[in-house]
């Protein structure tokens, strides 16, 4: 043997940017964290070129997975082109020669930050959620190594009180995004900062969501067909944000969870944050062939 | 398409990065040259944080960077992650140091004896303000020793471990090639030692030193004497897949041993080491592993604190992630909020 | 710049990863594996891994990745030829703790699917109910499972019948019908 069989031949990048080495551990790791929903499996979490809090955990996930037949789409907030989505989405294809597309449909590969598309995802599709801060008990321990006792005793009883104390205090639950979810009735993990209305996208889906914190250096999954049941009690309703019955002023689309516009003479207007999905609806009401799928809420009611 | 006309973020970074760049000119050779010679101690600093040692990279990251220390780490870390490992070096050892520099404060004189070496420790700090108007700064010349110094030197801590003055750290034997990586395996706690240590030679100079001090001004258990303080150069022995064993060169390393008297009446030792001559950081760093053994948890000096938050890509990386847009979160907050004060007289009329 | 091409090892080790990931995270499907059981070798295992292997050809393999070869008791990953040892090292096999559940480890084991005793699968992944047939499997082995499965703690399991591939994740529950 020679040290040139332990080596090879000298390239500026691998594919895909992670080296071999790091995509087995990504391998090793996604596959444990498929077997146990919602718990976070620790990883190693190697350094990429963008900083720290910017998505390294989800890049992580998509560049062990991505391949030149990949279709991958990246939102920040809902947008395509926010200036994040669209630095994450070049350096995705620069670095696969993958595709790059706005819509939700052609996706094969949906990088998110803080947001799941309106459309419904497929059996065939892969949801790579970034997560800033993976420890959903971190309100109540920010001590990881006691958090970690508490999520082998499932010992939630702290986040409860947190919530009754709400209830107590402001006659509801106040929690915004991020909201706590049991997942396969045992692990309770954050389903990363989407809102309340993006929650019940991931309860018994279609899809996979792998969500992966890299600054914290860990890795959980809902695989479809997976209990994911917000914390409530039973007499308290979950409670999505009151969307329902707000209408984009750009794209006339209702039922979609939006965002607020504040106005120079006071008041609000708000546009569909799903900005693709807003873009396909001005294009369907120009006449456009658009296809616009199926979506997971119908006239603000979340479909079964 | 209007929905895309008042948003356009992929033209808008793309030119704001070449405004930043621009700011920075063109990068040379030449200029990556002048920083390596001209900051080999901000070349260090930098290795040390980006645990890759290579004074070209560095100097071309501070280049590319403008000298943000911040992101000039964060370039190296990234380019160290497509690397290939294709050997692992043998562990070193003190004694096998080429010691440039080597000092204790916990007495007068050691065996090896106490080496100055290079250090502005004893310099008045004055600024050369002749050189702005033209006349160059031209250091004076050393007059060398008679007797050069000892290349190697034995360590301390061994002299006082033979006159059963210090406490051993519980240790198991590990092979080399076993030690494990905490670049390639996630950091646990309790920390395994090696990722303890290889946590804190990676750590941020400035991080290190804030906790540090924290620590030695009394918000640790124990006050550290240096025990020895070195500055030298290592080794890099690995070994051919043939068998033999061979240097693939030198690399400047700096480390501090600290210690202060242990509640079991010996002397307890905390340890730094990193890449690169950085005494701030290491004599910091032995300070806070001095300290971590069972300091309480959450506090200053305790491991998993100290070691999360003195990780300087994490660190400076969530700091300006902030300035990223949270509107999504920020609505989800605001219709709770929204929720909760139309739910509100409804509360209030619950008698007290 | 323009992209980097995926090498032949890339493209090998990303599709056979594709097929496990799907076969995981939908226990009872069936997915294509590029060649077969030792794909799962070189897309899983490195130095970083402790590997427990029965047959001599895979031990060769295993060694070029660097993984240290070991008894099945401190494995994080198994391979086993031998339907007669695979109750023994189901039974070794660690299964992490409820403290670490990714310390429990995965399991590559020839199987034939489609034959043998027909079992209703459900659990996460699963849309309600999945029947299946795994044939091949020495007795008893579903009910070491079972008994080594103490969700979160547990093992994963690859069936692999040329080349196809079938999950059962530890989360998932097996009925004999």
């Amino acid at each position: 043997m020679t040290l040139a069989t332990l080596t090879r031949p000298w390239a500026a990048m691998s594919y895909g940017f992670l080296d071999a080495s790091a995509k087995r551990e990504m391998r090793r790791k996604i596959i444990k964290a498929i077997a146990v929903p919602g718990c976070q499996m620790p990883y190693a979490s190697r350094e990429v070129p963008i900083a720290r809090g910017w998505g390294t955990g989800g890049l992580q996930v998509t560049l062990t997975l991505i391949k030149p037949a990949s279709v991958v789409k990246v939102i920040d907030q809902g947008a395509d082109d926010s200036v994040n989505a669209a630095s994450i989405r070049r350096f995705l294809s620069r670095v696969s020669g993958a595709a790059e597309t706005w819509d939700t449909l052609e996706a094969t590969i949906l990088q998110s930050r803080h947001r799941i598309p309106e459309e419904r995802l497929r059996d065939d599709q892969v949801l790579v959620l970034q997560v800033p801060n993976p420890e959903p008990l971190r309100p109540v321990q920010p001590n990881m190594s006691i958090a970690r006792q508490m999520h082998a005793d499932a010992d939630y009883g702290r986040l409860w009180l947190v919530l009754y104390e709400q209830m107590v205090r402001s006659g509801r639950i106040v929690q915004g995004a991020a909201y706590p979810s049991l997942v396969n009735g045992r692990h309770v993990m954050t389903p990363s900062p989407i809102p309340r209305w993006d929650v019940p996208k991931l309860h018994m889906a279609h899809h996979l969501t792998l969500l992966s914190a890299g600054r914290e250096k860990r890795l959980y999954a809902v695989p479809p067909f997976t209990r994911v049941e917000p914390l409530v009690f039973s007499d308290v309703p979950y409670q999505v944000e009151d969307h329902a019955g707000l209408t984009c002023h750009r794209s006339g689309l209702s039922g979609v969870f939006m965002n607020e516009i504040p106005q120079d003479s006071g008041g609000s207007v708000f546009e569909a944050s799903d900005s693709n999905l807003g873009i396909k609806a001005i294009r369907q009401a120009e006449g456009e062939a658009t296809k616009i799928g199926p979506m997971w809420y119908e006239n603000g009611e979340l479909r079964p | 398409m209007a929905y895309v006309a008042t948003r356009g973020g992929e033209r808008a970074i793309e030119q704001a990065e070449r405004l930043y760049r621009q700011e920075m000119g063109q990068i040379t050779a030449d200029r990556v040259a002048g920083l390596r010679h001209a900051l080999p101690l901000l070349v260090d600093r930098v290795m040390g944080e980006a645990s890759l040692y290579d004074p070209d990279l560095a100097a071309l990251a501070l280049a590319q960077s403008g000298g943000d220390l911040y992101e000039a780490v964060l370039l190296l870390r990234a380019w160290r992650t497509t690397q290939p490992r294709i050997a692992i070096a043998a562990p070193v050892r003190l004694e096998e140091l080429f010691t440039h520099r080597r000092i204790s404060a916990a007495f007068k004189d050691i065996p090896g004896g106490q080496i100055l070496g290079p250090t502005l420790d004893y310099a008045h700090r004055l600024l050369a303000t002749e050189v702005l108007e033209g006349t160059p700064f031209t250091p004076p010349p050393v007059d060398p020793a008679a007797h050069p110094a000892p290349a190697h030197q034995p360590s301390l801590a061994a002299w006082q471990k033979a006159e059963g003055l210090v406490a051993d750290r519980p240790s198991a034997p590990i092979a080399p090639d076993d030690i494990p990586d905490v670049t390639r395996e996630p950091l646990l706690f309790p920390a395994a030692r090696a990722h303890t240590l290889q946590s804190l030679a990676r750590a941020d100079t400035g991080g290190v030193l804030a906790l540090g001090y924290a620590a030695m001004r009394g918000y640790g258990n124990a006050h550290p004497t240096v025990n020895e303080l070195r500055l030298a150069e290592a080794e890099v022995m690995v070994r051919h897949p043939s068998g033999a064993s061979f240097s693939a060169g030198r690399v400047k390393v700096s480390q501090a041993e600290v210690t202060s008297k242990g509640k079991s009446g010996l002397l307890e030792l905390g340890f730094c080491a990193t890449f690169g001559w950085n005494e701030v950081k290491v004599i910091a760093g032995a300070t806070l592993d001095l300290n971590a053994p069972g300091a309480e948890k959450g506090s200053a000096v305790e491991e998993e604190f100290v070691l999360y938050h003195t990780e300087p890509v994490e660190a400076s990386g969530f700091c300006i992630h902030f300035k990223l847009p949270h509107y999504v979160t920020f609505q989800s907050s605001l219709d709770a909020l929204r929720g909760a004060k139309a739910a509100q007289p409804a509360t209030e009329e619950v008698p007290a | 710049m323009s992209a980097p091409l995926p090498t032949v090892e890339d493209q090998r080790d990303t599709a056979t990863f594709e097929a496990l990931m799907w076969a995981m995270a939908r226990p009872g499907t069936i997915h294509d594996l590029p060649e077969g059981l030792s794909d799962l070798i070189l897309a899983l295992v490195d130095r970083e891994c402790k590997v427990m292997v029965d047959d001599p050809a895979l031990a060769r393999l295993v060694a070029t990745t660097g993984a240290t070869l070991v008894s099945a008791s401190l494995a994080d990953h198994a391979f086993c030829l031998s339907a007669d040892r695979a109750l023994a090292v189901l039974t070794a096999l660690p299964g992490g703790s409820a403290l670490y559940p990714d310390q429990g480890a995965t399991l590559v084991l020839p199987a034939r699917l489609g034959q043998g005793p027909a079992l209703r699968l459900s659990g996460p992944g699963v849309d309600g109910t999945c029947d299946v047939r795994i044939g091949g499997l020495p007795d008893g082995f579903l009910a070491a499972r079972a008994a080594r499965c103490r969700y979160p703690e547990g093992i994963e399991i690859a069936f692999v019948d040329g080349r196809r591939v079938m999950g059962l994740p530890r989360s998932t529950t097996v009925k004999v019908l």
